[in-house]
């Protein structure tokens, strides 16, 4: 097989993946645009005859969408500057310094990783209750998002310290700066973008997180959207087509910014320092 | 003239490993000092522990008066070049050349023309707003020595500053460091492990060994003297010839293990049948006719560059030998070798230490 061959067969083979890939959300998508009938039609049909445009309108109106993804936006944004603030630090830490407790901490930190939220939530909801942190449960569910999700930022950022070249940092210490001032001015700068990266994971992560949520807020007012969908989905329902709706709604914006942003994602800033 | 850094007594441990072994070093005002020897030799250790970036286990460091033992590296006013040059990648070549100058709290304005004035010098004035990343490997070596000019330190340190150059552009900057060194009158220590750069830049050259200062002293100071084998070896290029000898009876001759063994006269006296090691530089031997000089040796190879020829004689150890232009010796031949005696360096054979 000659070489242009085979690139198109491997693009071929790509495009098939990623189309098996994307299928479910091309699904929600084109459900939410359908009518009932349409709807459960077989064989079910792959684009709508009729788009359906006003049931958007509907489910944000009649399921109160407005204050579920304010509420998801605040979890989300509450956890990632949480886990950026105290992560970012940690991680540089443990990038710098070799010995045997860094050791220690990071395989801690790495088995924190392992244990699965839903095993989590009973431990973590008994000691809330005990210190009255149920009161202000958003507060309770950032700090438990934070909790989990701190080792796996802290794991990608460190790995991002450890790409600047420590002689980056001596140089501005010899140059007349302070430890602390060229971590602000040089390694920061340089770090950028891998903090970025993982705090955009962090932030869908949150975005989405249903475990911590469900169990910890029981008023309806402070839901987040997660939590509103699945309260959508009883055990009759069958309004597909606005579960869809509000899914689209839900995911949408998130994968819009992560589109948007995936272009500062990929940038060689570190080449160059060295040699 | 007065002294800008005194060590004394300086050491420093890693846990339980002994890196620098009571260094004592005093640099003049105006000075070039390179510190020259293998890696792991504690030079690098030594700058860096200059600089501020270690800290020092015990002695005394002094730079320009003042005790700097625990004073960080942005209190002792020093520059430093890299060995991989440290730039900012994120920042112009002006930006990198300002910062020093920026965190000190200079006027922008003022940062500015600084830089253009050290871009004047070094042949950076087109460069000043492109990205390290956009820049070839002698232009970037050129930003990282204009960063430690631009502003008037104590002193300069470079850590092996040419050593990712190609052999010509080396050549090159060796000079151009030297004559900037010059012309600003300034203090500087360059850390190196060619011998060849320490020889031709530095006007005081100090030689260490696993931690230790074995000698220091001016460059040709230590290519005539050299205090024991080490230094012998080192300084030098093609090496000293290293011969196994034995003192003759009467003390006034050498008997010299080459296979063969071959007895030389010597005019001056050392103690009878002592074991000692013969040092003959290569540029030092001459060639004779068979028979008719101080040594007889096989030739197992002649190389020649056109300027220079290389032989190699096939005696046990070998010896190199170094003449100018062309030999019209074959391989396989045998010559005759000559030397002055003031080029003939004894050396103990145990501890490898000088003898007069």
């Amino acid at each position: 097989m000659s070489d242009t061959n085979r690139n198109r067969f491997m693009l071929a083979i790509a495009i098939i993946m990623a189309a098996i890939y994307l299928f479910p959300l091309y699904w929600m998508y084109i459900t939410a645009l359908k009518t009932g009938s349409e709807m459960f039609a077989t064989p079910p049909s792959f684009w709508p005859s009729t788009a359906q445009w006003n049931t958007f309108a509907y489910v944000w109106e009649s399921r109160n969408m407005g204050r579920y993804l304010w509420n998801s936006t605040l979890i989300a944004f509450g956890s990632v500057a949480l886990i950026a603030v105290l992560g970012t630090g940690c991680a540089y830490v443990l990038a710098r310094y070799r010995n045997g407790w860094v050791d220690i901490g990071l395989f801690l930190i790495l088995m924190l990783q392992v244990l699965p939220a839903s095993l989590m939530i009973t431990p973590i909801f008994v000691g809330f209750s005990q210190v009255g942190l149920l009161d202000y449960p958003r507060f309770a569910v950032i700090l438990a998002i934070a909790a989990k999700s701190m080792p796996f930022f802290v794991v990608l950022v460190r790995a991002t310290f450890m790409a600047v070249p420590m002689e980056l940092e001596e140089a501005a210490l010899v140059d007349g700066n302070s430890r602390i001032g060229a971590f602000f001015n040089i390694v920061l700068p340089l770090a950028r973008n891998g903090i970025l990266v993982s705090a955009i994971l962090i932030f869908m992560q949150a975005f989405g997180e249903f475990v911590y949520s469900k169990s910890m807020i029981q008023n309806v007012e402070l839901q987040p959207a997660s939590v509103g969908l699945n309260s959508f989905m009883g055990p009759n329902t069958s309004e597909w087509n606005n579960i869809m709706a509000y899914a689209t709604m839900y995911v949408t914006p998130i994968l819009a910014i992560f589109v948007l942003l995936q272009r500062r994602i990929v940038s060689g800033l570190t080449s160059g320092a060295l040699k | 003239m007065t002294n800008q850094i005194e060590l004394s007594g300086v050491n420093k441990y890693y846990g339980a490993y002994h890196a620098l072994k009571d260094i004592d070093l005093t640099i003049a005002k105006g000075a070039f000092v390179a510190l020259v020897g293998p890696s792991g030799c504690g030079k690098s250790t030594l700058l860096r522990s200059l600089a501020g970036l270690e800290s020092i286990s015990g002695g005394d460091l002094v730079i320009a008066g003042e005790r700097m033992n625990n004073v960080p590296p942005r209190k002792r006013d020093l520059a430093m070049v890299f060995q991989s040059y440290a730039l900012y990648p994120h920042m112009t070549v002006e930006e990198n050349l300002t910062y020093s100058l920026r965190i000190r709290g200079t006027k922008k304005a003022d940062a500015r023309k600084a830089a253009e004035d050290v871009a004047a010098v070094t042949g950076l004035s087109d460069l000043l707003h492109r990205y390290p990343r956009e820049l070839s490997g002698g232009q970037r070596q050129r930003v990282a020595m204009s960063r430690a000019i631009i502003r008037n330190p104590k002193a300069f340190l470079f850590d092996e500053p040419l050593s990712n150059l190609d052999a010509a552009l080396r050549v090159h900057m060796r000079k151009e460091i030297r004559a900037l060194h010059d012309r600003l009158g300034a203090t500087s220590v360059y850390v190196t492990h060619d011998q060849i750069e320490a020889m031709t830049m530095a006007d005081h050259v100090v030689v260490m060994r696993q931690g230790v200062i074995e000698q220091q002293g001016r460059p040709l100071d230590l290519y005539d003297r050299p205090v024991n084998r080490f230094v012998a070896g080192f300084i030098g290029s093609p090496a000293m010839n290293f011969i196994p000898a034995t003192a003759g009876p009467d003390g006034k001759s050498l008997v010299l293990a080459l296979g063969q063994p071959q007895t030389i006269r010597l005019d001056r006296p050392i103690p009878p049948n002592r074991q000692l090691v013969v040092g003959l530089r290569p540029e030092h031997l001459v060639i004779a006719a068979n028979g008719t000089g101080a040594l007889t040796a096989p030739v197992a190879l002649v190389e020649s560059t056109g300027s220079t020829s290389y032989l190699t004689t096939a005696t046990t150890p070998e010896m190199v030998v170094v003449i100018n232009g062309r030999i019209p010796v074959r391989n396989g031949e045998t010559i005759g070798l000559d030397f002055e005696q003031e080029h003939l360096h004894l050396f103990d054979a145990d501890t490898g230490m000088r003898i007069e």
